[in-house]
């Protein structure tokens, strides 16, 4: 253990000899915006007295933010408490009005997410992908060391400095295993593998078994989120993003991202059927062909791809990888030079993103947007089912394994939506909605968010079976009640969950009758007006 | 060949002893200048030695906690005054070691030795210790650590009630309103803690130190220009007076229509967060059976107002129970 700390390098920066940064917003000049989420705003600023020195300020809503003030403040805790050249530290923070502001340091480069975005739409080139994935893997080798979970890696959670210097960002989601909920006595050790989440209902947000994360990142592990995680969730979401650097993009993404972990959760997945049959996404397709990644990436992203935690290196490990064996000081020159070089300021960047895609996630948001997906780009569909991902190392893509899964529920009735295998039925619809000239999202999204939501009424079952086992068992004392108490939260959560999903189902059931409507609507119109109908399509 | 010469494992207890030695020469040689490498040489070695201490009591990524091993380590620990060296030590600490030091100092609360709490046999008896963590608030680099000591020791109740008779109470009026976020918040959740966790300590506490209490919070809290420090006391208030075993506080409280001017107020606040959880206590108000005279007046003279309120109050999702307590608060007000 004493090595790991070594060779890690937990590298302490000794507070007491940084600058103080001041504690009031008058002391920050505010230079401009270069990102914004649902809930915070983040802007270039020069703090005044220290020498007008840059640093990036972000500015939380806390009136609108979802997060309860408890959640804000283990977030700030955590920023606070960590110190690792690789991890993204706050210099402080101290509320303005209703919002909370976190100064941070400026991280000129802006995330490899923006850099993919604004420049490498099809990947980065292997060796910086390597030095940017060890320095990555450093801070996870940091944070897990700590006992903390980061659960959100991903591209737009790594900065990069002018220098090519890497940190890993945001720590909204993750969780520190000594935590523990302050009202309750919960069942208290543990090793870090699979440690009992911390339990309590009035805490319920910090249990390790919430859903945290950002659905193409996360390990299944994690959506299966009864059985449980540990570190080894943070190496898959890893594994992912290094597929992220190498393709432009995370694997399913051309998916909206509450589609993506339906159906990885109801192993029901849309599959891009091979560049051979589809003429729209040739070309990218084929670009993605030609690129040649190293034996020794593939199996690196192929053994954090492994399905079973256990089997995941631990990040420790990770790091003695061949793969980034090979790096080399120079190699952030290079990084510099044909990357960081050729993409626009993050100043330019924000500038840009409200224009292009106009999703209002800006900084945090998720790749790809949403425009890239939708109206031309249209890809052939087919509906399989499968069972879990296999990484797939020639491709250098997860591939869905199509072994029937083992818990088979019955097939819900739709109105909407044919299940069927047939292509024939699957190509009608495809037709009809080319023909509607709306993207057709909303024919899919209902029959997954029904099979959702049988998904989790069945799990809600089985934990409640199992709960209800313990109950007659009796006997086992705190550990025991401990254990109820977070069934009872889970259940609890799935509950409200299932409820949202009804409300959403019954929305887009609406919408899809609103859709017909217009379609039939059209129908007429086309009737009595032919040459209208040309003239727009 | 390395095995034959490897020296005998320390066993939990050897840990602890190392540990203190290093701490009391580290608390010696504080001011020290000349020594300077053979410091660094002991800090690294008292790093090192807190950090298996941790692992010892949480396990690590091979192992579970070994009962046995806990045990001796804390017999070992609370035997002599190591608590009391470590806390004093801890601003000469790095910071994960310092880190360590918390999580270890934490898990200590917890364990116990022929089923009896140790931790809070010693905490009885070097109460001096609470003053200690409780002054850390007022120092940024070790505010944070300390901070997380102090809400594993009041999680004794006899060390709660210590605190809460203590004259450090009036001290986290201003703590919580520190400047820098991460202390406050800190703070804050010592606080209510301390006012929350056990609940016939917090009944009689409150019940005694009603008057200066429920004065500083009015004023000082809920009338604080802060957000911040708005609505985690308005929140808090809402715990307090809404828990069944502070009922007799509840109703000296919903009585005063100082108190009521100061609810309504908040009810008209620009933040809807502020106004939901203030409409949490003025429903105490207007549920009152005995309302005095002076709070109803206040009723009637706002009833108009407080109606219209009401009738455009919404909250985002829908909430079965929050549009039954408006209801019951219409009726009451109306028929007053």
């Amino acid at each position: 253990m004493a090595a790991a700390a070594g060779s890690v390098g937990g590298d302490d920066h000794h507070h007491h000899q940084q600058a103080r940064y001041p504690l009031d917003a008058g002391s920050y000049r505010l230079l401009c915006k270069i990102g914004s989420g649902v809930s915070a705003v983040v802007y270039k600023a020069a703090c005044v007295p220290l020498g007008s020195a840059v640093v990036a300020i972000k500015a939380i809503d806390l009136e609108r933010s979802r997060a309860n003030l408890d959640e804000v403040w283990r977030e700030a805790k955590a920023m606070a408490l960590l110190s690792h050249r690789n991890v993204l530290r706050a210099h402080c923070s101290f509320t303005v009005g209703s919002h909370l502001w976190v100064v941070m340091p400026f991280m000129a480069a802006g995330s490899l997410h923006s850099i993919l975005s604004h420049g490498f739409p099809d990947g980065l080139p292997e060796q910086c992908i390597a030095v940017v994935l060890r320095d990555t893997l450093r801070a996870l080798c940091y944070l897990h060391e700590q006992g903390r979970i980061h659960r959100d890696i991903k591209a737009g959670n790594i900065l990069v400095d002018s220098d090519g210097s890497v940190k890993l960002a945001d720590f909204g989601v993750s969780a520190s295993i000594y935590e523990t909920a302050p009202s309750t006595s919960s069942a208290f050790s543990g090793p870090i593998n699979h440690a009992p989440p911390p339990s309590g209902a009035a805490l319920s947000s910090s249990c390790f078994n919430d859903m945290a994360g950002t659905p193409y990142w996360m390990a299944p592990e994690v959506i299966h989120s009864h059985v449980g995680y540990g570190i080894k969730a943070d190496i898959w979401s890893f594994g992912i993003t290094a597929l992220e650097l190498a393709h432009g993009r995370p694997p399913l993404s051309h998916l909206p991202p509450s589609k993506s972990m339906l159906m990885r959760i109801t192993s029901r997945v849309r599959l891009e059927v091979d560049a051979s049959s589809s003429s729209s996404e040739g070309s990218s397709s084929a670009a993605r062909k030609k690129k040649k990644f190293s034996k020794a990436f593939k199996d690196m992203v192929s053994s954090c791809l492994c399905q079973e935690p256990a089997k995941r290196p631990s990040a420790e490990k990770l790091l003695r990888h061949p793969f980034f064996k090979g790096c080399r000081s120079r190699d952030y020159d290079y990084l510099v030079r044909n990357v960081l070089d050729a993409v626009p300021t993050v100043e330019e960047r924000c500038r840009d993103s409200t224009q292009l895609c106009g999703c209002a996630r800006g900084a945090r948001c998720v790749s790809p947007c949403r425009h890239a997906s939708s109206g031309s780009n249209v890809v052939a569909a087919k509906n399989r089912r499968i069972s879990g991902w296999n990484f797939n190392e020639e491709s250098f893509e997860l591939d869905p394994t199509d072994k029937p899964p083992e818990q088979q529920q019955q097939q819900p009735c739709f109105p909407f939506h044919h299940d069927n295998d047939d292509d024939m039925v699957e190509h009608e619809q495809e037709q009809r909605r080319r023909q509607d000239g709306n993207d057709g999202s909303s024919d899919v999204a209902v029959p997954h968010l029904v099979t959702i939501l049988g998904s989790l009424e069945m799990q809600r079952d089985m934990v409640m079976q199992v709960l209800e086992g313990d109950g007659g068992g009796g006997g086992g004392g705190g550990e025991t009640a401990g254990r109820e108490e977070m069934l009872v939260g889970y259940v609890r959560e799935l509950e409200k969950r299932v409820q949202e999903l009804s409300t959403e189902v019954e929305e887009e059931m609406a919408r899809n009758a609103h859709l017909q409507e217009l379609l039939h609507e059209r129908a007429c119109e086309n009737h009595t007006d032919s040459s209208h109908t040309s003239g727009s399509r | 060949m390395k095995g034959l010469f490897k020296s005998k494992p320390r066993t939990p207890a050897d840990v602890v002893r190392q540990t203190r030695e290093l701490l009391i020469f580290l608390d010696l040689h504080s001011g020290s200048r000349g020594g300077d490498a053979k410091r660094e040489e002991k800090m690294a070695e008292l790093s090192k030695n807190i950090r298996e201490l941790k692992s010892i009591l949480y396990g690590n990524g091979e192992s579970e906690p070994v009962t046995e091993a806990c045990v001796q380590l804390t017999q070992e620990f609370f035997r002599e005054n190591t608590l009391r060296l470590l806390i004093i030590c801890l601003p000469k600490l790095n910071l994960e070691t310092r880190k360590d030091a918390t999580q270890v100092v934490a898990n200590l609360q917890r364990q116990q030795v022929s089923s009896k709490i140790v931790a809070s046999e010693y905490l009885e008896a070097n109460k001096d210790l609470l003053d200690t963590l409780i002054s850390g608030y007022e120092n940024m680099d070790i505010a944070l650590h300390y901070g997380s000591m102090l809400r594993e020791c009041i999680r004794h109740q006899s060390i709660a009630r210590y605190v809460l008779e203590s004259d450090h109470m009036k001290k986290f009026f201003d703590y919580i309103q520190l400047p820098n976020f991460d202390i406050a918040s800190d703070a804050s959740a010592t606080f209510k803690e301390l006012l929350t966790r056990h609940k016939a300590t917090v009944a009689e506490f409150l019940s005694k130190n009603y008057d200066w209490f429920f004065s500083e919070f009015n004023t000082r809290l809920l009338s604080s220009t802060n957000y911040i420090t708005k609505r985690q006391a308005i929140k808090l208030l809402g715990d307090m007076l809404l828990d069944r075993s502070n009922s007799a506080v509840m109703m000296r409280y919903v009585s005063s229509k100082d108190n009521l001017m100061i609810l309504m107020n908040l009810l008209r606040d620009s933040s809807k967060n502020i106004q939901i959880e203030a409409f949490h206590v003025f429903k105490l108000f207007a549920a009152n059976k005995n309302k005095p005279t002076e709070v109803v007046n206040i009723l009637v003279t706002n009833r108009s107002k407080l109606l219209r309120f009401f009738a455009g109050f919404k909250i985002d999702k829908e909430d079965e129970q929050f549009e039954a307590d408006k209801e019951q608060v219409i009726k009451e007000i109306s028929a007053l």
